[in-house]
């Protein structure tokens, strides 16, 4: 079973030293591409709740080719900790 | 790119980000003040319910109140059910409750559900809306137990908070109403509600925030529900009055609606700890005491008296003065 897309979130980032939410939905994209709550708002939703809990800050933010404004997000020591405790090891990333 | 364009994209970006904090601030606070008036009106509305036959004559004190409470709880857990069922999300239903912070929340929602949501309206129906105000204290106990056991020491502005709380108690019951025998029974129940409410919050410590707080509620209300009307109702004898309540049609009719308030109130609830804080939308939410019981005085006939009133503004306040500097709405209110 996959983990729930949230915890999937922060598990991602305790594995990149950070990203921006595109950079988040293309690395989730082969496992929860297809499903309906693969939305943009969704996974922004995700990230920024994630922050206000104060499992990941916010580093930068810029704007892209679009003139987009892109978040890029960072996981913290609590989220580290959290993923650690929590996840299982078979989810982790190496 | 040239110096000035540069510095035009990055203020571009400024005010954009301005633009998402701010929504992200108006969604948090918006959300967490209807959550406590939803849940004013889901506790009006269940006491509507009961006022209907069979559940206005049946006997004894817990079957009314568990009939009520799962009924209401599983329509809530429904009503979820049908909205992330919307959104695409019901797979995320069963991914959560296969982790170890899932796990723990449904703990909780066996503390705030059967418990809690049981007691609250077991002392609804002993102690009228006195009982609500009381079981706003959930907060000091949330304090008090994560400094018993998580070892958070509260600061002297909680522990005032705290006082200040058990004093709006003291004062609420300072005159019985007439004609209610059971006042200081359902008085206790109440303050059961309150424990476990801050039991449940203190679970969901563990590794709650890592969980979709849509998901949570959904599995919260559905669990409560189902385990209120699969275990509790038969075990307090309340088959007969459940079967009862569902042939007569109104009073389930009001709890249907009840339950999309409370769904609702819990979203609402969850969303605005997510976004700013659970110390400001837990205080925003606290709000429902005076919501539930002007409802009550408006609607309910419930009478006005000077120990509900100014016992009610006193818990209130403490139970915002446990969860936040007061002073803090004002100080980020440029954000």
């Amino acid at each position: 079973m996959l983990l729930p897309a949230r915890m999937a979130v922060l598990n991602y980032l305790s594995s990149v030293e950070n990203a921006d939410v595109n950079e988040i939905m293309e690395a989730m994209r082969p496992l929860y591409g297809k499903e309906r709550q693969f939305t943009k708002d969704a996974y922004l939703d995700h990230v920024m709740s994630l922050e206000a809990n104060g499992l990941c800050s916010l580093i930068r933010y810029e704007l892209d080719d679009k003139d987009e404004l892109s978040l890029r997000f960072a996981i913290n020591d609590d989220g580290r900790a959290a993923v650690e405790k929590y996840v299982p090891a078979k989810y982790r990333n190496k | 790119m040239n110096h000035s364009a540069n510095t035009a994209r990055a203020s571009l970006a400024d005010a954009k980000m301005k633009q998402v904090n701010k929504k992200f601030r108006i969604t948090g606070l918006t959300t967490g003040a209807l959550s406590g008036l939803t849940y004013g009106i889901y506790t009006t509305l269940v006491l509507v319910a009961g006022y209907y036959e069979p559940l206005v004559s049946a006997v004894g004190i817990l079957a009314a109140p568990y009939v009520c409470s799962g009924l209401n709880d599983l329509f809530a857990g429904i009503w979820l059910t049908i909205y992330n069922a919307k959104k695409g999300r019901l797979a995320e239903i069963g991914r959560t409750i296969n982790t170890f912070p899932g796990k723990m929340m449904v703990l909780g929602a066996l503390l705030g559900g059967p418990i809690a949501n049981g007691a609250y309206l077991v002392g609804l129906a002993l102690a009228g809306a006195y009982a609500i105000p009381i079981s706003a204290t959930c907060g000091l106990f949330g304090a008090l137990f994560a400094w018993i056991f998580l070892k958070q020491r509260p600061t002297k502005r909680v522990v005032a908070g705290m006082i200040i709380c058990v004093s709006g108690a003291i004062i609420i019951n300072w005159v019985k109403p007439e004609g209610s025998p059971n006042f200081t029974l359902g008085i206790i129940c109440a303050l059961i509600a309150a424990i476990c409410w801050g039991l449940e919050g203190m679970l969901s410590s563990y590794g709650g925030s890592m969980i979709d707080t849509d998901v949570a509620t959904n599995i919260r209300e559905l669990f409560s529900g189902l385990v209120d009307l699969v275990i509790i109702v038969p075990l307090v004898g309340g088959l007969g009055l459940l079967g009862g309540t569902l042939s007569a049609g109104m009073p389930v009719l009001w709890l249907a609606i009840s339950g999309l308030s409370a769904g609702a109130s819990f979203l609402l609830w969850y969303k605005s700890n997510a976004t700013v804080g659970c110390a400001i939308g837990m205080s925003l939410n606290v709000t429902y005491a005076f919501w539930g019981v002007l409802f009550c005085i408006l609607f309910l006939n419930q009478p006005v008296t000077l120990t509900i009133v100014v016992g009610s503004v006193v818990i209130i306040f403490g139970a915002i003065l446990v969860t936040m500097n007061p002073l803090d709405f004002f100080k980020k209110g440029e954000a």
